[in-house]
Formats: C-alpha cells, structure tokens, sequence
C-alpha cells in the first residue's frame, strides 16, 4: 500500500473514533452497541499499523486477494448488524403500539371521569 | 350477556355518524366504542360534538392497532361478546343478532360474517380481484390449519369472552383479520362461518389498494404461514 493512502486511511479511522467517543459524551449510544464500534475501530486501526497482516491473514485463509477477505468480512458483519436492527425495530414497534394504545385508553378513561365529576358538580 | 360493538374508524367523516345513528335507531341491546386512529379529518369533532362513546388514539395505528385497543377497552370493561364492525357502513347493523348466535349458543369461539356463502344473497360480493385474493388466502390457511374459511378478510365479528382476552393480549397488528383467525385455529379454538351481506363503501377508501394487492398477498400468504408455527401452543387452551 502506497505511504499517503495508509495516512489517509489512519486519518479517516481517526476521525471515526473521535465521532464514536463524540456520541459516548453526548450518552446518545447504548453500551451493548458501543463495545461493537469500538472494537471494530481498533480493528481497523490493528490492520493498518500492522505492515502484511491483511496480506498474510488472507494466504493463511485461501482468499485470492486481501480485498477479497476485506469484502467478505464487511458484508457479513453488515448483514449481522441489518439484521440486528430489524429485530430491534421489530420489537420496539410493538412496545410502541402498546404504549400508544395504553395511554390512548387511560386518555379516555380520565376525560370520562372528568367529565361525570363536572356533570355531578352542576 | 354484555356485548359491545368496536368500531374502528380512520378518516371517516362522511360516514362515521351515519354508523352510529343506524346502530341507535336499530335499538339493538349493546354497547359501542368507536376507535379513532388517529383521523386526520373532522371524524374527532364530529365523534365529540354527537357525544359518541370513542377512544382517541393518539396516533395512527392501522386497523389492527386500533382494533385491539377495543378488545383491550373491552376486556378491561368485562364484557362478554365483542363485535368488530366497520365505521364506513359496510356491515350492516341487522346481521349482528346472526353473528352473535353462535357464540350465545357455544357453538363457536368466533363468528365470521362472511360475503361469499352461496346462501347469502349479499348486495356486495365485491370484484373479481379481490374474491382471488381471497380464495388464495383460504387456500393457505386450509394448508396451515386444516379448515376451510371462505371469507378470511372479513372485518365483520364477533368473539367470546376467552378469545376477547386472548386478543386484548397478544394481537397480530400487520394484517390482522386472516392472521387472528390463524392465530385462533392453530391453537384448536372453533371458528364458525355467517352468511351476511355487505354494502358498498359510504366512503373512504378500501385499505386495500389495487397497485398493493400482489405485495399484499405475498406478505398474507407468508404470514399465516409464520402464524400458524409460531401461534402453536401459545395461546394458552384451557
């Protein structure tokens, strides 16, 4: 890899970490998925400094080109993670829809009650 | 026995009232709620303006979502049948005695009125496209359940007691009447079909649209498929 596009890469993988260690100030991410991004900075940061460890990782693995396991490994770890929102989403929408119709219930049930204590006022 | 009528309604206000009067004039001996989902029309005015017995939802749910906060409204006021009947004036107010029956009787846990019953001379079968869809939709669900129902769309019901509790906890809110009909068969709950008739639409649009139907149906179709695994033995039998 050619010197000034390893220093690019450090440099954006720098700039990844500040935004993850941004969002930890801001308490605007869940522990259990911080662990996720933070390791995969530090990954990312192992294979750039370490000079031949993608290269050697993908000979020892059979892949024909380092790009090759890159590619591989992005797309599973993304297809992990879309699936893990769709299940988060999935469940969170119901919770909605619980809350939605509980406190639409309570609603009616107070202006009920406000409204009968209003009639046996007058 | 109490029985209410859960009225669902979503921007209906060129029919909702009319709904409510021909229920009234009807002097069938029961209760109404009707659910507003989150309407974005005049339908909450007018629903407070004619003293109408309904829930706002706070926001939009989709039929399913506002359906079961009836069964929840329902539940909570210890009734004992509950009908779901549509707020746009296609169920007609004199089959609610047939569809009762029924369940008065023991015969069922849910009463579906049904358009397609050679028996019924209904005004209202519907178009072509919509009988396929529907025949498909049987066709799956006599696959997965073993039992044929030839309206599974049919948003006109009612239930007892046991399903209205069943229903007030764990009701599938994505396309509701076919799969709370699987969720009930698998799970061995006697499931009996009405003839009645239908009108057209007062208003409103169907929520079914033409330009959605195939996407529509593949969903259905996967869902009473999914249903029927994952209902088993859920819904507790006692």
């Amino acid at each position: 890899m050619q010197n000034s596009l390893k220093v690019a890469l450090i440099v954006i993988v720098l700039i990844y970490i500040f935004i993850i260690l941004k969002s930890v100030k801001k308490k605007n991410m869940r522990i259990s998925y911080l662990i996720f991004w933070i390791i995969t900075g530090i990954a990312l940061i192992i294979a750039l400094l370490i000079p031949n460890l993608v290269e050697n990782l993908s000979d020892v693995l059979g892949f024909e080109m380092p790009i090759n396991m890159i590619f591989s490994v992005a797309i599973f770890i993304i297809l992990y993670l879309m699936f893990d929102m769709t299940v988060l989403i999935s469940k969170e929408q119901r919770k909605n829809v619980l809350l939605i119709q509980e406190v639409s219930l309570l609603k009616q049930r107070i202006e009920n009650i406000e409204k009968k204590r209003k009639d046996d006022y007058e | 026995m109490k029985r209410i009528l859960i009225i669902p309604a979503y921007n209906e206000q060129d029919s909702i009232i009319k709904t409510i009067e021909k229920i009234k004039e009807s002097n069938i001996n029961m209760d109404y709620i009707v659910i507003n989902d989150g309407s974005t029309d005049g339908t909450e005015s007018l629903l407070v303006e004619n003293n109408v017995n309904h829930i706002r939802l706070i926001s939009n749910l989709g039929i399913g979502g506002a359906v079961q906060t009836g069964y929840k409204y329902a539940f909570e006021n210890g009734y004992d049948i509950a009908i779901q009947f549509d707020g746009d004036g296609q169920h007609d107010v004199r089959f609610i005695d047939k569809i009762c029956e029924p369940i008065v009787l023991k015969e069922a846990d849910m009463v579906i009125g049904t358009r397609y019953l050679d028996k019924s001379s209904s005004s209202f079968q519907s178009t072509f496209m919509r009988r396929f869809g529907s025949n498909l939709i049987s066709f799956m669900i006599k696959i997965c359940c073993r039992k044929k129902i030839t309206d599974p769309t049919s948003g006109f019901r009612a239930v007892n007691k046991r399903v209205l509790e069943e229903f007030a906890l764990d009701y599938p809110t994505e396309y509701p009447e076919p799969e709370s009909t699987v969720s009930l068969l698998v799970n061995k709950y006697v499931v009996k079909e009405v003839p009645v008739s239908m009108n057209e639409r007062n208003g409103g649009t169907s929520s079914i649209r033409l330009w959605k139907s195939v996407d529509y149906m593949g969903k259905v179709l996967l869902s009473i498929l999914v249903d029927s695994i994952s209902f088993r033995k859920k819904r507790r039998k006692k």
